[in-house]
């Protein structure tokens, strides 16, 4: 098996993917890619059992068929420092020999049956949608931050996916803030649902461009593939059931503060620079139509105290909220004002941008209080 | 550098004290302070007491044999604490540094003040006055560093007080008992006095090389006392790193179910001092002494987090986990530690609006009326409880 490529096209194509490779494998081989030659085209893979990538592309020249695994630090180390040559693989068929030659160079490697490496797990569902790369972008951007790190609750370490006949629902929480990231625009008549784990999310942040490039997404009980130009990501499936996360969305919310989201962000941001630097306890105080930031960490005499104006439409109130979970929250908003709807100090304060541009995006984003001593 | 002037105050047989002067015919006799159960030992007793031999943290059932004729009491540690804030008060609104060693000790930095008061005599009247507010005696030693003043109260108790001035501290430590220094204890004592140690002298003369090979760090820091050296700070405040309580047992025991209902009041009432203190913990420790004094911990980190209904669980597993002996169990304990400030973050899925409030309204009354006013139901065999 013989192949020749241009070696910024291959390096770019491996960097897409290279960032399933982990980097404590339980079976060696998957620290290698795996190179699959079928008349004039490669298709390489990445994985770690749980998510594949695979990425293909057309080669310069291309001598017989088959597949090798290549060590995949040395593959990326080498490519790295070449200029734009092209680069000849040379695999010896009986021991997965590989030799690769470009310019003047010419470097030995072993490499491994392709057989041996893990198959992709087929779909055997015909059930499929297609959204717009961006839409996907934004909605994972927007919801993967609120997706649990506890490995003591799996199902929450990862972003809920909800499709209906009205519209999709993009859930993500933690049990201590809840994004809600709903788009009336992509619709699909068989309502289902599955929880899609971090980690192929991230990869697919990173490949994903803003742009209306269509993202083919199949799915089935255990798992679901993308599909996007060239680059296909396969992943299992979070196994099941998601808490039932609008039980606990508030309906009646009837005090609402309408702020900047800007300096309201700037406020918390400094004021929380005082807080314990563990708990980043930050306390609202909102009367007529002035919101006072104040947060205090005593082991230290550090105290701040910030007044900001807002529109405030319901009862005085004091409320407690960690502030790393408000900047996060307000840092993934894009509107000029955003709304926190309130109902008691204990229950859930609401964020909600106010007047966004985007119609068929609805963000909810949902922050649970600290417990103040009353 | 000048010199500092470090003072301790140290309140007399503290706990019969206050006793004392909520029922004044506890007056000249001997009085015992202490658990009153057979297990239980002497948290403090009087001058009269110590006469006969009974000294603290003595077995109670050795303090009863030495001295029949004394006065049992419980002890009351809310009262105590009441007690030992007002002295504190009273320091902190005089003293520019001070810091709260334990319930009746307190160390002052009054470095410098002498060019203003003249340190004696501020130090006289700080004392009148607390001995004036509180009723209580207390004694007071003033010197260079905290170790020299705590030895110093030592010597002008009961009720004195006594300053060594920085060039007489060798001759004020030399003749004293090795005993006085404060880090040797029992053990450290009698492996000094059978190498010939007797007095301070004696021990600051060895070789500071000696006493690090012989005890390694500890021996050095030792040495360093006896010859009058501390460079410690007074910590103006320090942190508790951690909480706890343990119980033992009347006889020992394996009911493994009240042994459960016991951690879990135990549980409920630390986590309320917790979320009192506005505090969270994110480590949780348990303790079991076998009947053959053997002692075992097992520990978790936790999520940060103040309430009981997330706090009992883990204590239970975490005893069922270390319970793996089929003994006979002496004492159980529990330990909250990594602690941080802060108040308990809401969990959207757990924790309803009326358990808040719940917990709200339980602390509400716990405030007003004391920690044992209202407990779970399960936890009512909790021998702590006084109906």
């Amino acid at each position: 098996m013989k192949f020749i490529v241009s070696s910024t096209l291959l390096l770019k194509q491996l960097q897409a993917i290279s960032g399933v490779l982990s980097t404590n494998n339980t079976l060696p081989i998957l620290d290698n890619f795996l190179f699959e030659l079928t008349d004039s085209q490669i298709s390489i893979s990445a994985s770690d059992l749980e998510t594949t990538m695979t990425s293909r592309i057309s080669v310069d020249m291309s001598e017989g068929e088959g597949s090798v695994a290549i060590p995949a630090k040395i593959l990326l180390d080498t490519l790295k420092t070449l200029s734009d040559v092209p680069v000849t693989f040379d695999i010896a068929d009986d021991n997965f020999a590989i030799t690769l030659m470009a310019g003047e160079g010419k470097y030995k490697l072993a490499g491994q049956d392709g057989q041996e490496y893990p198959q992709v797990p087929p779909i055997e569902s015909d059930t499929s949608f297609d959204i717009e790369s961006d839409i996907l972008f934004h909605a994972i951007t927007k919801t993967i931050f609120a997706a649990s790190t506890d490995d003591l609750r799996p199902v929450m370490a990862g972003v809920y996916c909800e499709l209906g006949p009205d519209h999709t629902t993009f859930v993500a929480t933690d049990a201590h803030k809840l994004v809600r990231y709903r788009r009336t625009d992509i619709k699909t008549a068989e309502g289902a649902s599955f929880i899609l784990p971090k980690k192929p999310l991230n990869q697919l942040k990173h490949i994903l461009v803003q742009d209306d490039l269509p993202v083919t997404v199949e799915y089935s009980d255990t798992n679901a593939r993308f599909t996007f130009k060239n680059i296909i990501l396969t992943c299992r499936l979070i196994d099941g059931r998601y808490p039932n996360y609008s039980a606990v969305i508030p309906a009646n919310n009837p005090n609402k503060m309408t702020i900047e989201r800007v300096p309201f962000l700037n406020s918390i941001r400094r004021v929380s620079i005082f807080s314990n630097q563990t708990t980043y306890q930050v306390k609202f105080k909102i009367a007529g139509s002035e919101l006072t930031l104040s947060a205090e960490d005593l082991d230290y005499s550090n105290e701040a105290q910030e007044r900001l104006n807002c529109h405030y439409d319901g009862l005085d109130m004091e409320i407690g909220f960690n502030s790393k979970f408000l900047l996060e929250m307000l840092n993934n908003l894009e509107t000029e004002q955003v709304m926190l709807s309130m109902s008691e100090p204990n229950r859930a304060g609401l964020i909600t941008p106010v007047d966004s541009e985007n119609e068929e995006e609805e963000i909810l984003m949902l922050v649970m209080p600290v417990m103040l001593n009353s | 550098m000048f010199e500092r002037t470090i003072i301790h105050l140290d309140q007399d047989t503290f706990f019969v004290s206050v006793e004392r002067l909520q029922n004044s015919r506890l007056i000249g006799k001997p009085v015992i302070i202490g658990g009153l159960g057979d297990r239980g030992v002497v948290a403090g007793c009087s001058y009269e007491a110590r006469q006969f031999g009974v000294h603290s943290a003595m077995p109670m059932k050795l303090a009863r044999n030495l001295c029949q004729e004394a006065i049992f009491i419980r002890g009351d540690m809310q009262t105590y604490s009441k007690y030992s804030n007002m002295v504190t008060d009273i320091i902190a609104e005089q003293a520019p540094v001070f810091e709260k060693a334990s319930i009746d000790e307190h160390y002052l930095d009054i470095t410098g003040m002498d060019r203003f008061f003249g340190c004696e005599k501020w130090a006289s009247g700080l004392r009148q006055t607390l001995i004036k507010e509180t009723g209580l005696p207390i004694s007071m030693g003033m010197s260079r560093n905290k170790t020299v003043s705590k030895i110093a109260t030592g010597e002008a108790k009961p009720n004195g007080q006594l300053q060594v001035q920085p060039t007489l501290i060798h001759d004020f430590l030399d003749p004293l008992s090795i005993r006085k220094i404060p880090m040797i204890g029992a053990k450290t004592y009698h492996t000094l006095r059978t190498m010939g140690i007797a007095t301070v002298k004696t021990l600051r003369q060895i070789p500071q090389e000696v006493m690090e090979k012989m005890m390694g760090k500890n021996g050095l820091l030792i040495w360093e006392r006896a010859n009058g050296i501390d460079n410690s700070p007074v910590q103006t405040w320090s942190q508790h790193k951690s909480i706890s309580t343990e119980t033992t047992f009347e006889t020992d025991t394996i009911d493994i179910i009240h042994i459960n209902q016991l951690l879990a009041g135990m549980c409920e009432q630390l986590a309320f001092r917790l979320r009192k203190k506005q505090q969270l913990t994110g480590c949780v420790t348990i303790k079991i002494r076998y009947a053959n004094f053997d002692t075992h911990n097992l520990q978790q980190t936790i999520p940060y987090t103040s309430f009981d209904h997330i706090l009992i669980p883990v204590c239970r597993e975490l005893f069922r986990r270390l319970y793996t002996r089929r003994m006979l169990i002496r004492l159980v304990g529990i330990q909250f530690s990594r602690l941080v400030r802060g108040v308990q973050q809401l969990n959207m899925f757990e924790e309803t609006p009326e358990l808040i409030n719940l917990y709200q309204a339980i602390d509400r009354m716990r405030n007003k009326h004391g920690s044992n006013i209202i407990h779970r139901a399960l936890t009512s065999t909790n021998p702590n409880h006084k109906p």
